[in-house]
Order: C-alpha cells, then structure tokens, then sequence
C-alpha cells in the first residue's frame, strides 16, 4: 500500500571512518552510522516547533539529495515544557525564548509564512501569503489551536490582570500569570483552577499549577485564609487519564486542601467583576467568584487541518479535526505520503515533547522507508512523560504509554514517588535535553 | 543505552548553553597540566594527597550547595534516588575540583622546593 514506490531510491553507506569521526564531533552515533538515502524528493514539513525542527534536522542528515522545505511563520522558538516554570515564579521568561533560525538545519529551505490549507489531493498546501507550494511528502507538525474563544468573555490579552493566568497562551501569557499569582499569594483568597475535557497539550499542567498555587500560598503563609478549587469537566474522581497517577494526584490534593468539583466546565467569565461560570453537563450553570483563576482553554486541531481532508472523518478524533494517523507508525491513514508528529496528531494521549522525543526517530526513520519505497519499519508505543512539580523542590517523574501503562525508564525508580531528582530534571536537565531532539541527536 | 546516550548530549547541550565558561575553565586547566608537567614526578605524588584533600572538601561543600542552587534543600530529599543523584553530583564536582588542585599544588610546591 505504498503510494511511492516509483520512487528509484538507491542507498549508499557512509565509510566507516567517516562515521566514527562524524559519530565523535557531532554526537550522533545513529545518524552518522546510518546510510543517507540518494533521493530527488520534494519533502515539506509543516511547522517549525519540536517536531518540525527535530524531523528536519534528521531529514538534512537522512536524505542526500532531497528538497525539504520547511513552512512557518514563527520566528521566535519557545520552549513550551518550561511555561509553568516561567508561570510559577521559578524561571525568567528569557529561558523559553530562542529563535528558529539557529535550529534550521543547512540546505533546509524556510518559507517564513503560515499554513493556510492543505490540498493533499493534489499534494499542495497553501501559504497565508497565497502561495502553493507542491510536496512528494509531508510532515504535519502544526501544533494545535488553543480554542479559548469557546469561552465567553475570556480575553488573552487580559491575562495578568484581575488575578486572570492561563499558563497555555505563549511567554507573555506565562509570565503574566505568575504576576497574577505574585499578587494573589500576598493577600490570599480563592483560587479556581480549571481543566476542560478533550486532548490537551501537556495535560500535566493543570495539575502541576494547581500544586504550585497551594506551595506559593503555604510560602507566603497566606494558605490558611485561602481556598483553591479545581473545576474539571472530567467525570467524577478524573483529573487524569491514567489511573495510577489520577489517584495519586487526588490523594494528595486531599491532604492539601484541595476541593474538586467535577463534571464542571468553564465556559464563561467575567474578567472586571472576577467570576467564572461553569456548566454541568446537563447545562445548569453556577457562578463562582474568584481572586485568582487559571484558564485551562479547550484545545482542536488548527484550522489548516480541520478544515482540510486530511483530519479524522470519524471517531474520537474527528471533532477535535485531529490529524489522521496510525498511531503506530504516524503515517496518514488515506495519504501515505503525509506524515505527523506531535500535538496535531490524532493518537490517544501524548501531546508533549517527550512524545515528540520518542516519535521523531520512528516518524524521521518510516518517512525515509516510504521515500525508498518500503514499508514503515518502525513504531511508536505512544510514550510520553510529564515531571509533574508537586511543590518547589520536588516533583513525580510519570511516563507512560498508549495504553496508560507506566513505564518508567529507569524501572527501579518508583514513577508515584516525589523526588528532588525530577524536579532537577525539570528545573535544570530538560532543556538541554529538548535542544538535543531539536536538534535530531536524541 | 539510550539513556547514557540522552545524559551525553545533555551535558553537550549545557556546555554549549555556558560555552565561554566551560572553554575558560578547559584552558586554564589546560595551562595548569602543562605547566605542571615540568615537574618531577615525586612533587606530584607529593601533591597528590592535599588535592584529594580540596576535592573531599569540594564534594562535601556541594551537597548543601547543588540543592540551595537549584531552589531546593536537603530537606527535599526524600527518596534514596535522590541522595544517590545529589552524592554522585557532588563526586564529580570533587573530581573536578581535584583535577585543577592536583596539578596548582604540584607548581606551587615544586617552586618552594
């Protein structure tokens, strides 16, 4: 079933020599051991976050010959996983500022405009600037939309004023809310956290922000003559969609205080009188008052997806217009041409870097096969992890899979225990590690 | 084998990220090395115990001090990974610090003698 096969592919292997110094200077073993594929192909990749830069970087390395093209208009690089440490006081802004155009591997053609459509009938997608721009392959690595206009009078540009925080919404969004919540730890009050139902991007950070509100008020000392609630429109006892860790979290809130309603989506509020109104289900709405409140926005597929052919048509995903792939090998479903990777991809769980970490290689590694004309040989077991800070100073490392299963890298390691270790991965060691699959070498 | 391969580029990632840092610091001990190589082997072996000595005191002043820099305390230990990651941070800031006062003392005792 491999549309491609009239691709000639030849391959030939790098000498060994030439791969061991290539392996020493530039830290990439698999890369410079594997043989580059002799190709005239077209690639575009769409998007230039993680999964994007980490595809192209392993594509300039993969490919001798090939013509990637790149298509974004972002020039600023954030580094996402770090927003909550911006937003919780720990980090300067600075640290999740970079830019893409030292990421941009050498030879990769940059198209500094946004994806508008995709045509993947007639293998084209179109710019925002009108232009269309033909592929023999793609890579769908969009990112997804932060919907926070199905909330009703929420207002982004608000954030940081009137104890408003959504650590979601970029840098500026991030270090306004931890200027919200500086504000609110002084006086104390009631803080309202929110989480909506469907996927998420880091589906960690809800929860890590909820355990840092309560940490920045016990510092403050300002936690007796507060309260924090948590609001989900998850069913009741869910505020996460694994089990073990689910329980883990609620046992603990349990302990601090925190009260949990559920089946209770957000879907107003009134930034000047500070009040959130939640729904139930069955559309009973209540009002809640707040001094501080953090915005949890329901999340979809870019417009560019969603309104193109190659969403979901049926299913789970199709609602949220989420990229169709199987899940194990990221190749689209209907065009075997397309590729995805990251949070646009249609797939159980998993829209953070970590995944990005692990599916860069198998979707870098079934993209060449497709280009050679094989079958993909690799697949991914949807891992994923989360260093969910459970205070300043301590954190849980969870990693799991598709399935919900926890799989610890380190199997000793007890995944549920908190640990100064995790919190110095998330504080120090996983930036680095994030630059290093930016740069394909992980 | 992944893992040792992802703790690899991290360190590369940091160095990068403090490349002025890590190049200074790699020169001097580099200077230090060679100007200590026109030593006789007797001053260094005599050098060696008071640099081991630097590197015990080092390595027991980084167990408080990896913590306090990275907005933690010991007080956050609470699982035997952690004291297992923080001792073997502070052995390496140790061997760090015995290599750069291995070769400094080797100087400075063999020009008294």
């Amino acid at each position: 079933m491999n549309g491609n096969q009239s691709w000639r592919a030849s391959r030939r292997r790098l000498l060994a020599g030439g791969a061991g110094l290539a392996a020493a200077a530039g830290m990439r073993p698999s890369a410079a051991r594997a043989a580059r594929l002799a190709t005239s192909a077209h690639i575009v990749i769409a998007g230039s976050g993680l999964g994007g830069l980490a595809i192209a970087n392993r594509l300039a390395r993969s490919l001798d010959g090939a013509r990637i093209t790149l298509v974004d208009a972002k020039k600023e690089h954030n580094y996402q996983p770090g927003y909550t440490l911006v937003a919780t006081g720990l980090w300067p802004v600075a640290k999740v500022r970079d830019t893409n155009a030292e990421f941009v591997p050498a030879g990769v053609e940059w198209v500094q405009e946004a994806v508008a459509a995709f045509d993947p009938v007639a293998k084209t997608l179109e710019t925002a600037g009108g232009r269309r721009i033909g592929y023999d392959f793609l890579v769908v690595a969009t990112g997804l939309h932060l919907d926070y206009a199905q909330i009703e009078g929420m207002d982004v540009a608000a954030i940081g004023r009137d104890g408003l925080a959504s650590v979601y919404a970029g840098p500026q969004a991030a270090q306004a809310t931890w200027a919200a919540m500086d504000a609110f730890r002084r006086e104390g009050g009631e803080a309202v956290m929110t989480l909506p139902a469907g996927a998420l991007k880091c589906a960690g950070a809800p929860l890590k922000m909820t355990f840092m509100v309560d940490d920045r008020l016990r510092r403050a000392g300002t936690r007796e003559r507060s309260a924090v609630r948590f609001h989900t429109a998850l069913p009741t006892d869910t505020v996460f969609g694994v089990k073990a860790v689910n329980d883990a979290v609620l046992e603990r809130w349990k302990g601090l205080g925190v009260e949990t309603n559920f089946l209770s989506k957000l879907v107003a509020v009134d930034i000047g009188a500070r009040r959130a109104t939640f729904a139930s289900p069955e559309g009973e709405r209540t009002q809640v008052p707040y001094d501080f409140l953090h915005v949890v926005p329901p999340m979809r597929a870019v417009d560019a997806v969603k309104n193109s052919d190659l969403a979901w048509k049926d299913g789970p995903f199709a609602a949220g217009g989420w990229l169709e792939v199987d899940k194990a090998t990221l190749r689209h479903r209907r065009f075997p041409e397309v590729f995805g990777i990251g949070d646009i991809n249609g797939t159980p769980r998993g829209k953070t870097a970590a995944t990005v970490k692990k599916s860069a290689p198998v979707v870098a590694a079934n993209l060449v096969d497709a280009i050679a004309g094989r079958e993909p040989s690799q697949q991914f077991d949807g891992y994923t992890s989360c260093p969910l800070l459970l205070r300043e100073g301590s954190a849980m490392l969870i990693e799991f899979d598709y399935e919900g299963r926890l799989t610890p890298s380190l199997p000793m390691i007890d995944p549920l225990q908190e640990s100064w270790a995790a919190w110095l991965m998330k504080y120090r060691l996983l930036k680095p590690a994030y630059v290093a699959v930016l740069r394909g070498n992980v | 084998m992944y893992e040792i391969w992802l703790v690899l580029n991290i360190a590369l990632e940091m160095a990068r990220a403090n490349a002025v840092p890590v190049v200074f610091g790699a020169l001097v001990l580099l200077a230090l090395f060679l100007n200590a190589l026109r030593r006789r082997g007797s001053a260094w072996r005599r050098a060696f115990l008071p640099a081991l000595a630097v590197g015990v005191v080092a390595a027991a002043a980084a167990i408080p001090a990896v913590p306090a820099l990275t907005r933690s305390s010991l007080a956050d230990m609470a699982y035997w990974v952690d004291w297992l990651n923080l001792l073997a941070i502070a052995a390496a800031v140790g061997a760090a610090a015995v290599a750069y006062a291995w070769p400094l003392i080797t100087i400075t005792r063999g020009a008294r003698s």
